[in-house]
């Protein structure tokens, strides 16, 4: 056996880790991020008013009991759609398991129901005004960035905000930690 | 052997530093990330030969890494005395997206001018009221955020050459 084989052993190893994180790295984008701190209390979360897709008023109130991913987004923000088609996902999978997706958003109707039917989104997409941002920073998103996404437990309260894209593995395995399921 | 060695170590090292170089920190603040200033244009040579430029300019110094939409930036200068006509934006880099269809987007600096519409300013200080909408590649976006820039018209200065533009409504525009 030649003297470097080992070594080119190694070495070889070492490359095709190194070239599997530049190939992942090169799409993937960075992680969410914790936000700040929340000022809503459950109350105030579940009476905020939004309207669904035919203009009638809807409340989180209506998902008491489940666990909630709340996804602040915009037809506009291109990680925000970057996102989205792993929360179809999860809803499909979870919706069993006492998970409810539903996405706010301050936009327009036209364009939110368009893009709902174009990728096939399988919850609720509602609709507001001034009051998402609103409740979007209390919930802790200081920056005021979207995507935004805050995991409440099925009272209402927060447990979880983040800012950035959610990758479905990770959000995949904090609702099996949530839910033990 | 030597080079082949090389060449894998460095694909290794490529590898790490790409993922090592993903940003875990928090966004910058909108004011940090898309910063605006303000400075009076008067009477400087237009490009259309024989014409001169009054107005502000607006230049915005961009973050590495972050985008400005084109056409979601607003302005609105207060005193509404001072009218200003329909902000000169340069074109911008065309990005095509698979759900909006294509746009434009501002990176590194750009600078925007608010024409006068009056033969004569008020000296006085003014402020433009900005609301802008950009975007963190591949991370985040910025609901439509408020700046506000001031500009100041010093006594004396007189649109000398102001081009007869038709007056304008002085809101957002």
């Amino acid at each position: 056996m030649k003297r470097w084989a080992p070594f080119a052993g190694i070495a070889l190893l070492a490359a095709l880790a190194g070239v599997s994180l530049w190939l992942a790295g090169r799409h993937a984008a960075p992680p969410a991020l914790e936000s700040g701190p929340v000022d809503a209390s459950p109350a105030a979360i579940q009476a905020t008013r939004f309207e669904d897709g035919d203009g009638r008023g809807r409340t989180l109130a209506e998902f008491s009991g489940k666990v909630v991913v709340v996804n602040f987004w915009a037809t506009w923000c291109t990680p925000c759609r970057e996102e989205m088609p792993g929360f179809v996902k999860l809803q499909s999978r979870w919706q069993g398991r006492g998970v409810q997706f539903v996405g706010l958003a301050q936009d327009d109707a036209a364009k939110v129901a368009a893009f709902g039917r174009e990728l096939g989104i399988n919850y609720p997409l509602w609709l507001g005004g001034g009051e998402v941002m609103t409740l979007s920073r209390r919930l802790g998103n200081r920056l005021g960035v979207l995507p935004h996404t805050v995991l409440l437990d099925p009272q209402g309260r927060v447990i979880e905000s983040r800012i950035g894209i959610y990758h479905e593995s990770a959000l995949e395995t904090r609702l099996a930690a949530i839910t033990g399921k | 052997m030597n080079r082949i060695t090389a060449a894998l170590a460095a694909a290794c090292l490529a590898g790490l530093a790409q993922a090592a170089s993903l940003p875990t920190d928090e966004p910058l603040d909108p004011d940090k990330a898309f910063r605006p200033s303000a400075r009076l244009v008067a009477g400087e040579p237009s490009p259309t030969a024989g014409t001169e430029r009054h107005g502000i300019d607006i230049e915005y110094r961009i973050a590495p890494g972050y985008y400005l939409y084109r056409s979601r930036l607003r302005f609105e200068v207060s005193p509404a005395s001072l009218l200003i006509g329909t902000p000169e934006l340069p074109a911008g880099i065309e990005v095509d997206d698979p759900f909006i269809g294509k746009s434009a987007i501002f990176r590194e600096r750009v600078t925007i001018h608010l024409p006068f519409v009056v033969s004569i300013a008020k000296p006085g200080t003014y402020k433009v009221k900005i609301v802008a909408q950009g975007c963190a590649e591949e991370r985040i976006c910025y609901s439509p955020f408020p700046q506000e820039v001031v500009v100041n018209i010093p006594p004396g200065y007189r649109v000398t050459d102001s081009p007869g533009l038709p007056a304008a409504r002085n809101g957002p525009r």
